[in-house]
């Protein structure tokens, strides 16, 4: 099963950095699918992925999905943007926390007439700009 | 070998906007603000150029055109020390590891007196340039700067979080605002000295929802300087000082946000970090009779004011909207004014904070001089009170 991908007609505003190590994070991502790191040796997930395990320190590390549902623990809309997101503001970010136990951080897309508040539900999803992925949740409607 | 380090002497400028543009005929130069402070710090303190051992600054911004200032201003006064001369950085905790790092020389006995000071100027650079900057500071410049998360836009993640578990009211959190506003129409050093009312803050445009523009702190610029000295030193000089009676430190190994879900709002660094400044100073929070607080939003500080146990938990923002954090309430804080009213010139703001105490607890407050003031606590921080350094002053004679 794969992110929802939303196509966006413009650039990404600040880039992120592609490294080798992070590459497979950013090419699963385009294709829909949200990655991460696994300790192999102590077997915590964590997020964003790194090059050795924050828990164990162990560097013997492979990919592993997260789980694409998850519940907002907070949010903002952000009015006062820096420069190179003047274009976009007001825009929304949230606290989210996935069900496989991993908590991020990410912009979110939801109905303008949605009130937003803790506790709803979110479903990840993919923003697909010109010039490549960001991840993004989608607040959904209390159950 | 450790001393008691003293607090003998202060001296700032009033925060505001100082710095001038780059077009401007005239222009408003760093070094020559920086040496009026100095001398004038170190007249309060009563010693001379010559038993001055360490001067400890805080780092320019990078908009502050002479590099190397701190050795550049040791060339403008002729001041040649055998302690230590160095620039610090650490964020918004800057000037309290200035401050700290002073601290230091003075107990290892590298130092009799030491200056803790410095220059932020920044206010000539608008705010959506400046946050081009600072949004690479709050979080992962890949995984959270991309997505445009902004440095307060965490701590209005906190008042979200805070008011959907406490049912903590918006006017509460501008209470907060309208509270420092009238500390700072009484200091001479702050800001924004025109007193403002709840229903003008609750006016006020969004900046990051639910905060708005007085919620948060204003661009500034300022530059201040805190002369310590050893006890011995202090004692001898015949005036009231303030001693450093404790100090503790903790950083919760996250930075921004912890991808292990925790209680983002219990500010456990801060709660660990004071535990540990209480202790060594052998008092508990009920014996504190002011906090001076790094707080660049009204939440912050309801949420510190927590932690450190002057007020319960959940009820930081009742406490403020009550009156009970207000001069002449229960437990003062920020009786400055705080960041939002007195000023954020963030590399130093901390300064402002001794600064202060220094005035507090030596009973030069003038009109929001708290009555017999004995215990401060100040505190500093690091991202979203992922780290704090909190240190507890007594007014000694």
């Amino acid at each position: 099963m794969t992110l929802e991908i939303i196509e966006i007609n413009a650039e990404r505003s600040y880039p992120p950095r592609t490294s080798k190590f992070n590459k497979p994070f950013w090419d699963a991502l385009s294709q829909g699918r949200l990655m991460t790191t696994a300790c192999k040796k102590c077997k915590k997930l964590t997020f964003p992925p790194k090059t050795a395990c924050p828990h164990c320190w162990s560097t013997d590390v492979e990919w592993s999905s997260l789980s694409e549902r998850g519940t907002l623990y907070s949010w903002t809309r952000i009015h006062a943007a820096p420069a190179a997101f003047a274009s976009e503001a007001p825009y929304s970010v949230g606290i989210v926390d996935l069900e496989c136990g991993i908590r991020l951080a990410c912009q979110l897309v939801a109905p303008d007439d949605l009130l937003l508040y803790p506790g709803l539900p979110v479903q990840m999803v993919v923003l697909s700009y010109k010039d490549g992925p960001l991840f993004a949740a989608r607040v959904l409607s209390a159950e | 070998m450790s001393r008691n380090v003293a607090i003998i002497g202060a001296n700032a400028i009033p925060v505001g906007r100082h710095q001038t543009a780059d077009d401007a005929e005239i222009q408003v130069l760093e070094h020559e603000i920086m040496t009026r402070v100095i001398i004038d710090a170190v007249n309060d303190a009563g010693v001379e150029k010559r038993d001055i051992d360490s001067l400890v600054f805080t780092l320019p911004r990078p908009y502050t055109r002479q590099k190397y200032f701190h050795t550049f201003l040791m060339g403008q006064l002729r001041l040649a020390c055998k302690g230590n001369v160095m620039e610090v950085m650490g964020n918004g905790m800057t000037a309290s590891l200035a401050f700290d790092q002073a601290c230091n020389d003075i107990m290892l006995g590298r130092a009799d007196v030491a200056l803790a000071l410095g220059i932020n100027m920044e206010s000539a650079v608008s705010a959506a340039e400046h946050m081009m900057s600072s949004m690479r500071t709050t979080g992962d410049v890949d995984f959270h700067t991309s997505a445009g998360f902004t440095p307060i836009s965490w701590y209005a993640m906190d008042a979200t979080r805070y008011m959907h578990e406490y049912g903590a009211t918006r006017e509460q959190l501008a209470s907060v605002a309208v509270k420092n506003r009238f500390h700072a129409s009484l200091n001479p050093l702050a800001q924004y000295r025109k007193p403002i009312t709840l229903d003008e803050v609750m006016a006020q445009r969004p900046i990051v929802e639910p905060l708005g523009l007085f919620d948060v702190p204003p661009r500034g610029d300022g530059a201040a300087c805190l002369v310590l000295a050893s006890e011995d030193v202090a004692k001898s000089l015949g005036k009231p000082y303030v001693l450093v009676r404790g100090r503790g430190f903790y950083h919760d190994g996250s930075h921004q946000i912890s991808d292990v879900p925790n209680n983002m709002i219990a500010f456990e660094s801060v709660r660990l970090a004071s535990a540990a400044a209480y202790a060594q100073a052998g008092i508990g929070p009920e014996q504190v009779d002011l906090a001076e607080i790094y707080a660049p939003c009204t939440i912050v500080e309801i949420l510190v004011s927590e932690a450190i146990g002057l007020v319960p938990e959940g009820q930081g923002a009742r406490a403020a909207m009550d009156g009970e954090t207000r001069l002449g309430g229960r437990i003062p804080i920020s009786t400055s004014g705080g960041l939002m009213s007195r000023g954020h010139p963030a590399y130093v703001t901390s300064l402002y904070s001794y600064v202060e105490m220094a005035d507090q607890l030596r009973g030069r407050a003038d009109e929001r001089q708290v009555n017999n003031a004995r215990y401060g606590l100040t505190s500093g921080e690091l991202g979203n009170y992922n780290a704090a350094l909190v240190h507890i002053l007594e007014a000694a004679q």
